[in-house]
C-alpha cells in the first residue's frame, strides 16, 4: 500500500509516494538518491544510517518514510553547502583523518555534529559517549575522537 | 620536497567524509532487479525438493535460481586456495547445492524481483523439502571415528593433518622432567564485520557481449578468472568493477556463492540485478575464522629459556568452501613458535570441518592463534621460574642478528628487534612505576594489572599453484602531456588508504606534487592485472610496482630534460613539479614542459631518441619466497614479518569479572612507514579489532550448530566507549625485499591485545595463580576463574 508522504529534505520540500513498509533510509537512498545515507545492519545497532530528523540524529533504518510526513530531515548531503567547502567537522575529520573506508563516517559526522550541538567543550570520554551509537570497524575510534576535539576547539 | 614519510590525509578523504563515495549499493541500473537468499534453516539436511511455483506466481517475482539449474549451467567456483596441493582433501562447490545443505545460512534458493521488499517475500513462498542428516558440531568430536561425516565422500573430517618439526620436543620433554608447562589455549570462533556487508551488482550486454560486476571484491582481477572459470565465460567477456569498499578485512577476498548467482543471473535474464547482504546473513554465511584450541608442552630451564615445546592445534574450519579461510589454520601451525627460538619443536594441526559456515580469510589469518599460544607459554613459564615476564621473552627471542632466520616450518623470517621493541614498550607503559600504582589502587579496592603480549604478523602471503594468493602486483603510471600523473595499480584499498601511500611513493620518484597524481584502482578493462588486497600486500608489493613504473618514465624524462638543460642525465633531480640541475637548482624545466617535449616535439632534439608516449607498467615479484617444498615439504610463504610489542593495563571488577582497559601501548615494527598517519590509523583500528577478540566478540553455535549470536546485539564490537587512548609507536628495521622497505602495516595491531590482555589480567590478581587460556575474556569467564582459583587458594 502506497501512502503520500510531503517531508523537508536538506531545505528541498518533497511531496512523494512511499510503500507503508519503506524506511527512512531506503526513501532517502533509493527515492531520493541521497546515498551518503548507508545501511549497516538494518537494525539500529550500528548508526551509518544516522540522520538528523527535527535537527535530532536518528537511525533512519528504524524509522518507517510514512511516519516523517510533515518532518525536516537533513542527511549528510545537506551538511555542507559544496565540495570546496565543508561543514567544519567535515573538516576536521579529512584533516585528522577521522575515517578510514568512509561507510560509518557519514552517521559518525553527524553524530558528532549533534553532540557539539549538545555540547560544545566535551570531554574525551563525553566525546565517546556522545558516540557510542555509531560502530567503526576501522579506526579503532581514536582518529575520530582526535578530530571532534579538533573540531570542537575551532568553534 | 618529498611525500614519503608524511603523514598526509587520505586522497578519498573529501568524497567519504561528505557522502559522495561510491559503494556498491549506492549503484542504480534502469530495469534493476533485487536478488534475495534463500538459505537453509539446518546445519545439515538433505535437499529433497524444491517447489517454487508459488515464488514464481508472486506479482513481481522475475526468477527462482535453485541448485539443479546451478549443477547444471554452471562449473564449480574454483577455490581460493585448493587444499588439496597440501597434502589436503578437496570439494568440488558450486553456488547453489543440488542436493544437500551443509550448514545454517548456506544458500539453497535465489529469488529475482523486481524490487527489494518482493523478493524479500517471495523468499517465504519457494518451498523446499528437507529430510535432517546428522550434525557435527564440535571439532575435537569430529575427529571420533564413530562421528557423523561432513562430507560422506572423505571417510573422515580432517580435511588436511599436517606436522613440523625441528629437533625431537617429545623427547627433550621427557627429559626436562618436572620442568614442563602445559596448557590448553582456546580461540574463540570471529567474524570479520566490516560496516559495508558485503554487495553486489551485474549487467549482461547482450550486444557487447560483456558481462559487467560490481563487487565490493577486495580482489577483481582473481574474481574475473574465478567467474570466467564457474560461467565457461571468457574473461575479457567479464569486466569487474570494485567501486568504493566499506572495508574489507579479508572477508571480502573470496569469490562468494552469490557473486557466482548474481552474475549467472543477470546474463541469463538479460536484466541489472543488485543484491545487498543483509547483518543476518553476514553472520549466517559471510564466512567465519579463528575457532582453534592450542594443547602444547613446553620445557624450560631455571633461567626461562624454552628448550622444547609440543603443540597440538584441533581447527574448527566449519563446512569445506571455496574461502580460502582453511588456511587459516595452517598457517597457525606455521607461525608457531613465532618470535621464539625454540630448540626442539613439534607443531601438529589438525584442520576440521563441521556444520558450520566455512571460515573465511579474516585480518591476522591465523597468526593471531600462534602469538597468543606462544604469549600463554611465556607467562606460564615466568610464573613457574619467578623469572620477570618481559625477561622471559628477552631471553627466548630471535636476535637481532639472526635474521634471516628459518623457524620450526620453514618460514624464513627477514627482519627485526624483538627486544628493542619489548624494552620500549615496558617505558611507554610506564611499568617502572606499575608496582606502585598497582598497590595505591589495591587500597583503593581497585584491581589493576600489567599484562604484555607480542605479535608477529608475516605478510605478503604467496602461496605455490594459486590464482589468488601470490607475491607479485602490476602497477601503470602514465604521465599526461600536462604533466599530470595517473597511477593504476592491481591491489586495491577497501578503505586501508594503500592509493595514498602508492601515490606518495609516485609523487617522489617523479618529484611531482601529491596534487597532481590520481589513482586508480579496481577495474579490470583499465587496470593492470594484479591480486588486489590482502596480507598487507599493496603498499609493499602494489607500491614496489608503482615505483618500478615511476623509476623507468624518470628515466626517460630526465634523458629528455637533459637534452633540454644540455647536461648529463646523472646531474639531474626532480623535485616540486621541475626538473633541475644538482647543485644548479635555477637551470631547470617544469616537470611539464617535459612531458610536453614528449608528445608535442617527437621529432624535436631533445626526444626524438626516445619511445614516443609516457607510461609505464612494471610488475613487482618480491623475494624471500621459497615455493619448491624442502624436507618436509617446507616452503616460504611470507616474505616480510612485522612484528610488535603490546601492554595494556587493565582495571578487572572482582565482583563482576567486568575488564575496562584503562591504556594500551604499542612498538611496532613494519620498516619505514610510508605515511605515518594512516599506519598508525590502522593500527588503531588492528587493537580495536583485536580487543573485540580479547573481551567482547564471539560467534556462539549451539549443539544442533545453530548460530545463536547473529546480530550486533549478540555479536559486540566494541564501540568508542570500550577502546583506551592507545599510543602507538613505530619502530623501523627495514624488509630487505622490498623496494621501500616497507614489511606491510594491514594487520598489525589485531594480535598483541589477545595476550597482553589476558596476561593483565592475572596480573590483577597476583596472590592468585590465574591461567587465562580461552578468549574472549568475557564477564562470566573472568568471574569463574577468579572464584576456581580462590577455591584452590583456601
Amino acid at each position: 500500500m502506497k501512502v503520500p508522504v510531503k517531508l523537508t529534505v536538506n531545505k528541498k520540500p518533497h511531496s512523494i509516494e512511499v510503500d507503508t513498509r519503506m524506511i527512512l533510509a531506503d526513501m532517502l537512498r533509493d527515492v531520493l538518491r541521497l546515498t551518503g545515507t548507508h545501511i549497516g545492519c538494518g537494525t539500529g545497532s550500528c548508526g551509518a544510517c544516522t540522520v538528523m530528523l527535527n535537527g535530532e540524529t536518528v537511525k533512519s533504518c528504524s524509522i518507517l518514510a510514512a511516519d516523517v510526513d510533515g518532518q525536516e530531515v537533513t542527511t549528510i548531503e545537506g551538511l555542507s553547502t559544496s565540495a570546496a567547502q565543508l561543514h567544519p567537522v567535515q573538516e576536521a575529520f579529512v584533516k585528522h583523518q577521522g575515517l578510514q573506508c568512509g561507510y560509518c563516517t557519514p552517521g559518525m559526522v553527524l553524530s558528532a555534529v549533534q553532540l557539539l550541538q549538545d555540547n560544545p567543550n566535551p570531554s574525551e570520554e563525553q566525546i565517546r559517549h556522545g558516540i557510542a551509537g555509531n560502530l567503526c570497524r576501522c579506526t579503532g575510534y581514536q582518529f575520530i575522537v582526535e578530530s571532534i576535539q579538533a573540531a570542537a576547539q575551532q568553534r | 620536497m618529498k611525500h614519503v614519510g608524511r603523514g598526509v590525509p587520505g586522497l578519498p578523504n573529501r568524497q567519504l567524509v561528505s557522502g559522495h563515495g561510491q559503494y556498491v549499493a549506492d549503484i542504480a541500473l534502469d530495469g534493476m532487479c533485487a536478488m534475495a537468499v534463500l538459505r537453509s534453516p539446518y546445519a545439515h539436511a538433505r535437499i529433497v525438493s524444491i517447489d517454487t511455483v508459488r515464488a514464481l506466481a508472486e506479482p513481481g517475482v522475475v526468477y527462482v535460481l535453485t541448485g539443479d539449474e546451478i549443477a547444471r549451467e554452471t562449473h564449480p567456483i574454483p577455490p581460493a586456495a585448493d587444499p588439496g596441493f597440501y597434502g589436503g582433501k578437496s570439494l568440488a562447490v558450486r553456488a547453489l547445492p543440488a542436493d544437500r545443505a551443509r550448514y545454517v545460512g548456506e544458500p539453497v534458493a535465489v529469488v529475482v524481483a523486481e524490487d527489494r521488499y518482493t523478493a524479500h517475500r517471495a523468499l517465504e513462498l519457494v518451498d523446499v523439502v528437507y529430510e535432517e542428516l546428522p550434525v557435527v558440531h564440535d571439532a575435537e568430536a569430529a575427529l571420533d571415528p564413530a562421528s557423523p561425516l561432513v562430507e560422506p565422500t572423505w571417510g573422515d573430517n580432517v580435511m588436511i593433518r599436517k606436522e613440523f618439526t625441528q629437533g625431537d620436543a617429545r623427547r627433550a620433554l621427557r627429559a626436562a622432567g618436572v620442568r614442563v608447562v602445559s596448557g590448553v589455549v582456546k580461540a574463540q570462533r570471529y567474524v570479520a564485520s566490516p560496516i559495508e556487508p558485503r554487495a553486489y551488482a551485474a549487467a549482461w550486454d547482450p550486444y557487447a557481449e560483456q558481462l559487467t560486476v560490481w563487487s565490493s571484491t577486495q580482489n577483481p582481477h582473481p574474481l574475473r578468472v574465478f567467474l570466467a572459470e564457474t560461467l565457461g565465460l571468457a574473461e575479457t567477456a567479464i569486466r569487474v568493477i570494485q567501486p568504493h569498499v566499506g572495508g574489507g578485512f579479508g572477508e571480502k577476498v573470496p569469490t562468494f556463492p552469490e557473486e557466482v548467482a548474481i552474475a549467472y543471473l543477470a546474463r541469463k535474464l538479460g536484466r541489472p540485478i543488485k543484491w545487498i547482504e543483509e547483518r543476518t546473513e553476514h553472520f549466517l554465511a559471510g564466512g567465519h575464522a579463528r575457532e582453534e584450541v592450542l594443547t602444547f608442552q613446553a620445557a624450560y630451564e631455571p633461567d626461562g629459556r624454552v628448550t622444547a615445546l609440543d603443540v597440538r592445534i584441533v581447527a574448527d574450519v566449519g563446512v569445506p568452501a571455496t574461502f580460502c579461510g582453511w588456511a587459516m589454520s595452517y598457517v597457525t601451525a606455521y607461525c608457531v613458535p613465532a618470535a621464539y627460538k625454540i630448540p626442539d619443536c613439534r607443531v601438529e594441526v589438525f584442520t576440521v570441518v563441521t556444520n558450520k559456515c566455512p571460515w573465511n580469510g579474516y585480518r591476522a589469518f591465523g597468526k593471531e592463534a600462534a602469538s597468543f599460544l606462544m604469549d600463554r607459554v611465556m607467562d606460564r613459564v615466568a610464573d613457574a621460574t619467578g623469572v620477570d615476564r618481559v625477561e622471559v621473552r628477552l631471553r627466548n627471542f630471535i636476535r637481532p642478528e639472526e635474521f634471516p632466520f628459518s623457524q620450526v616450518s620453514g618460514a624464513m623470517l627477514d627482519s627485526g628487534d624483538y627486544p628493542r621493541a619489548l624494552r620500549r614498550v615496558r617505558e611507554l607503559i610506564g611499568a617502572d612505576r606499575f608496582a606502585e600504582e598497582q598497590r595505591d589502587a589495591r587500597r583503593q579496592g581497585r584491581h589493576i594489572g600489567l599484562g604484555f603480549g607480542f605479535e608477529l604478523t608475516p605478510e605478503g602471503c604467496s602461496l605455490p599453484n594459486s590464482t589468488l594468493l601470490s607475491g607479485y602486483d602490476g602497477a601503470t603510471v602514465r604521465v599526461a602531456p600536462d604533466g599530470h600523473v595517473t597511477i593504476l595499480t592491481g591491489v586495491t584499498s577497501p578503505g586501508s588508504g594503500n592509493e595514498t601511500g602508492i601515490a606518495q611513493i609516485v609523487a617522489d620518484e617523479l618529484g611531482v606534487g601529491l596534487e597532481h597524481v590520481r589513482v586508480l584502482q579496481g577495474d579490470t578493462d583499465t587496470c593492470p592485472y594484479g591480486l588486489g588486497n590482502y596480507s598487507s600486500r599493496s603498499l609493499m608489493i602494489g607500491g614496489s610496482a608503482a615505483k618500478l613504473a615511476a623509476t623507468e618514465l624518470r628515466e626517460k624524462m630526465l634523458k629528455v630534460a637533459a637534452r633540454a638543460l644540455e647536461v648529463s642525465p646523472a646531474d639531474l633531480d626532480a623535485d616540486d613539479g621541475q626538473v633541475f640541475v644538482k647543485g644548479a637548482p635555477t637551470r631547470r624545466i617544469p616537470f611539464r614542459d617535459v612531458a610536453s617535449l614528449v608528445y608535442r616535439h617527437a621529432y624535436g632534439p631533445e626526444a626524438s631518441d626516445v619511445e614516443p608516449g609516457l607510461e609505464s607498467t612494471r610488475y613487482f615479484r618480491i623475494g624471500n619466497v621459497y615455493h619448491r617444498p624442502e624436507v618436509q615439504g617446507r616452503f616460504s610463504a611470507y616474505p616480510t614479518w612485522p612484528s610488535g610489542a603490546c601492554a595494556a593495563v587493565v582495571d578487572v571488577d572482582p565482583d563482576t569479572g567486568f575488564v575496562k582497559v584503562l591504556r594500551y601501548a604499542v612498538v611496532h615494527d613494519s620498516g619505514p612507514i610510508v605515511n605515518p598517519v594512516l599506519a598508525h590509523g590502522n593500527l588503531h583500528g588492528g587493537i580495536a579489532q583485536g580487543l573485540g577478540g580479547a573481551l567482547y566478540e564471539h560467534i556462539v553455535y549451539d549443539e544442533a550448530a545453530q548460530l545463536r549470536t547473529a546480530s550486533f546485539m549478540d555479536y559486540t564490537l566494541p564501540t568508542a566507549v570500550e577502546m583506551p587512548t592507545c599510543v602507538v609507536e613505530m619502530q623501523e628495521t627495514a624488509s630487505p625485499f622490498t623496494l621501500t622497505g616497507c614489511k606491510g602495516v594491514g594487520e598489525s595491531g589485531v594480535t598483541g591485545p589477545l595476550g597482553a590482555v589476558a596476561s593483565a589480567v592475572e596480573n590483577a590478581f597476583p596472590e592468585l595463580k590465574l591461567a587465562l587460556m580461552e578468549t574472549p575474556l568475557m564477564p562470566n569467564r573472568v568471574w569463574r576463574a577468579l572464584r576456581e582459583a580462590e577455591t584452590a587458594r583456601t
